[in-house]
């Protein structure tokens, strides 16, 4: 690395460390398709491809041992070994995985990366495998194009058309014997449309390669092209070149001679390259930024909205000292110009945040196979709508607590096999991930069909650890119950394991949840299964908002969670039980008074008031404020912790005039202002 | 000579019964003797094509160890009006490596399979199997099917 300059061998790790992450991901999910299917050569393929790669990249970066592992790997991933040593291949491949990972994050930390002798051992048993077969048996099957086109109409008629590689027996001292024993087999199991080498040619071939259309199945086959003393080796297989033109080609329906003449409209040959090629320069378009500079970008976008409401406000006063100059006039189509402009600049910068969520998703089977193998219980993880797009920031805040619930899940939720045979379940359970988009949220889902959560156990458990008296119990339905397992220090699990002790209790995925503005929502019945619904705002950075004032003070909720603004008396206002509430058509909407926030006291109005009502997860509010001030485009600032208790407000932003706006955290403020006699008293009005 | 499990017919559990065409009459006992050791019956012996056809007509067997070389008639017609005859004949051709076009000329004409002489008794056990298919069970030999012991 001599002849780079330190900071382009800086640059070159951080690209390594990135695309090493990818490699390990791709390691893990063929590691686990290659335990479903042992000795799958393709799959080994794609194994051994990625480790060659990762041997390469970490070489070139001086990672020298991570190097030298990977080299052992590959060394040890050949088809033959992989086909004589099964199921040991993957779990090599996994923990292999695991490994290179620890190094990258050593290597990260700039410190000596361990050696990992366990997974060495097992890399070097599988050198000693004993390999079956010296020499691999993988005929070609290279048709012309007359053989393919005859596959093709074949195929399209419904026929099974196979590739059929024999081996004569070395042993055979009458080839060209064997030979017409082979055609004749051929011929009685189906219709060979070609044999591979034609009858013509002057040396007996030792490998017979035949594309057979029968309706046999391919175990027949294969057992009826075991001639003994005459075949060694034989493979059988749905021939690729047919399943293949059955999508891709419209073969002409009536299959006359004449069409034979011509050549086929598709070629698959040709049709795969300019396939491959395309899927290459797909990849070549994609450019890798770091995110910091689009959030740079993203900022100065925020920057220029604020810049954009002060001339706004410049022109509109303009306005009015001057309302029949001409200038006035272009000032104020400049000023629309721009602002579509703008629009689209910040819808641009807001896509290129936007990932799907399938990052996040494709690290979950591997944490849920390890899990399961690890308690003994059979689990199917099923992923959903993986292509739904969410704000980076956002899906990297999630990564942590989605693991905790699909643990969770994995750990308190799934049964034990036989204890789900005894409840007339199938053995295997089924974890759904799922996402999608709800409006201008997204929803991310994780359900499960194992015990469900016992709402009378939680009520329990709630009660003896003083979370809540008998008679708030009582008050309490099955939904309000349930998210009481969101609460610090609340725990159902009989014992802690391995798996629930680490990481994050749900009272923090809950903190998490909150400050991303986004809700929970728990359905579980005991038995069945249980849901837990995240329901997420798309992004953080700028959102519509509404203003209002309450108490002097400048407010802004998100509009997207905003349903309807009424006007209404305080003798429409009555109080059950500990809520003040008023009617809303056919419902009952529970008021809150953001006053207390400011004031610390409820001020009575005289008259009329303004009720927001908002909708937090499936639940109506209604905030009641002193006046509603406009719609507007609020870039967010994150606040800083010593700033002020943060748990109220979410962010502020500056508007154009250079006030402040306090964008309200709806979820919480209405958790805690909701009871009329709250003795909350908020550090807001000593802070603010 | 190894044991092998003896192979019956699958439709009645009888010994298979086979018709030896061959002009030596030495290697009509070898053969003779595999056939028994795998717990088969020579239901009948030929020395020549011709009686080889009469032979078939007359005894129907269930499988035919046709030599190439034979005077009269040659093992590649035979065969061939054998199995014009009983397209479901089971003719298997035995020979040495020298006639090797001839075998093809058989394959052709609808000999069903061919082992090459010096014969091996474990490669025609699995020949036999081969070439009566579903027709045939292999059997533990507890007693003896055919009633004689093998020496």
């Amino acid at each position: 690395m001599s002849f780079f300059s330190e900071d382009r061998a800086n640059e070159l790790r951080t690209i390594f460390f990135e695309s090493a992450q990818e490699l390990l991901q791709a390691l893990n999910e063929q590691g686990m398709r290659l335990e479903k299917q042992p000795g799958n050569p393709e799959i080994v393929r794609e194994i051994r491809r990625a480790v060659h790669t990762l041997k390469g990249d970490s070489a070139a970066c001086g990672y020298r041992e991570l190097s030298e592992f990977a080299h052992a790997l590959e060394d040890v991933l050949t088809d033959e070994i992989a086909a004589s040593a099964g199921a040991s291949v993957a779990e090599t491949v996994l923990a292999s995985a695991d490994s290179f990972e620890s190094m990258l994050t050593a290597y990260r930390r700039s410190e000596q990366p361990s050696s990992y002798p366990a997974v060495r051992v097992m890399i070097e048993q599988l050198r000693g495998t004993p390999v079956a077969e010296v020499t691999p048996f993988a005929p070609e099957f290279a048709w012309t194009e007359y053989d393919r086109l005859l596959i093709s109409q074949h195929a399209v008629r419904g026929q099974n058309v196979y590739n059929v590689g024999l081996e004569i027996d070395p042993q055979c001292a009458m080839r060209s014997a064997a030979l017409q024993l082979v055609r004749n087999v051929l011929e009685e199991v189906g219709t060979p449309l070609a044999i591979h080498p034609s009858e013509e040619t002057a040396e007996p071939p030792s490998v017979i390669e035949s594309a057979l259309a029968s309706h046999h199945p391919r175990e027949w086959i294969e057992k009826k092209c075991h001639v003994p003393g005459v075949v060694s080796r034989i493979v059988v297989q749905q021939s690729v070149a047919s399943a293949q033109e059955t999508i891709e080609t419209p073969v002409p329906s009536q299959a006359t001679p004449a069409n034979v003449e011509v050549p086929a409209p598709n070629q698959p040959e040709p049709e795969a390259l300019h396939k491959q090629s395309t899927s290459l320069t797909n990849v070549e378009n994609i450019l890798r930024v770091e995110a910091e500079r689009i959030d740079a970008v993203l900022d100065l976008v925020g920057e220029l909205i604020i810049a954009k409401s002060m001339f706004q406000a410049a022109v509109s006063d303009f306005g009015r000292r001057f309302p029949k100059d001409a200038l006035y006039h272009r000032l104020h189509d400049a000023l629309g110009l721009q602002s579509q402009v703008m629009q689209k600049l910040q819808r641009s910068v807001m896509k290129i945040r936007m990932v799907p969520v399938e990052q996040l998703f494709r690290r979950f089977p591997r944490i849920v196979r390890d899990l399961s193998k690890q308690e003994g219980k059979q689990v199917d993880l099923v992923l959903e709508g993986e292509n739904t797009d969410l704000d980076k920031s956002i899906l990297d805040a999630l990564a942590e607590p989605l693991a905790h619930m699909v643990r969770n899940a994995v750990d308190h939720g799934i049964e034990m096999p036989d204890e789900r045979q005894l409840m007339g379940k199938s053995e295997r359970a089924t974890i759904v991930l799922k996402a999608y988009h709800l409006g201008n949220n997204v929803v991310i889902e994780v359900s499960d069909d194992g015990r469900g959560i016992d709402v009378e156990r939680v009520r329990a458990k709630a009660i003896e650890r003083g979370m809540i008296s008998l008679e708030e119990a009582a008050l309490l339905d099955d939904s309000e119950t349930l998210k009481l397992i969101l609460e610090p220090g609340f725990s159902t699990a009989e014992q802690v394991t391995e798996v629930s002790g680490r990481g994050v209790g749900m009272d923090v995925v809950k903190g998490v949840i909150d400050r991303m503005k986004g809700t929970i929502s728990i359905q579980a019945n005991r038995g069945s299964g249980s849901r837990f619904r995240l329901n997420l705002p798309l992004t953080l950075a700028i959102i519509k908002a509404l203003l209002f004032r309450v108490s002097e003070r400048l407010f802004a909720v998100p509009l997207t969670s905003v349903l309807e603004i009424m006007r209404a008396s305080e003798k429409d206002v009555h109080v059950v039980g500990q809520h003040e509430v008023m009617q809303l058509r056919e419902e009952v909407l529970p008021l809150v008074r953001l006053e207390r926030m400011v004031n610390g006291t409820a001020s009575e109005r005289e008259g009329k008031l303004f009720v927001v009502v908002v909708g937090v997860g499936d639940r109506k509010f209604g905030l009641i404020v002193d006046r509603l001030v406009g719609e507007q485009e609020l870039v967010l600032k994150a606040l800083d912790d010593q700033f002020m208790s943060t748990e109220m407000v979410n962010g502020a932003s500056v508007l154009g005039d250079g006030r402040v706006v306090l964008i309200l955290n709806v979820p919480v403020a209405v958790e805690r202002f909701g009871r009329a006699d709250s003795a909350n008293r908020s550090s807001l009005e000593a802070s603010a | 000579m190894e044991q092998f499990r003896a192979l019956v017919r699958a439709q009645d559990r009888q010994p298979v019964r086979y018709l030896v065409v061959d002009d030596s009459i030495f290697a009509r006992k070898n053969l003779s003797r595999i056939i028994e050791a795998f717990g088969g019956q020579v239901a009948g012996e030929a020395g020549d094509g011709c009686t080889a056809i009469t032979e078939y007509d007359r005894i129907l067997p269930d499988i035919v160890f046709m030599d190439i070389t034979m005077p009269q008639m040659e093992g590649i017609e035979a065969a061939e009006r054998i199995v014009h005859l009983h397209p479901n004949a089971r003719v298997i051709m035995v020979s040495s490596v020298g006639y090797q076009e001839n075998i093809v000329a058989a394959l052709q004409k609808g000999a069903r399979h061919f082992v090459q002489k010096p014969v091996k008794p474990e490669l025609l056990y699995e020949v036999v199997k081969y070439v009566l298919g579903e027709d045939g069970i292999a059997v533990e030999p507890q007693e003896e099917v055919n009633g004689e012991s093998v020496q």
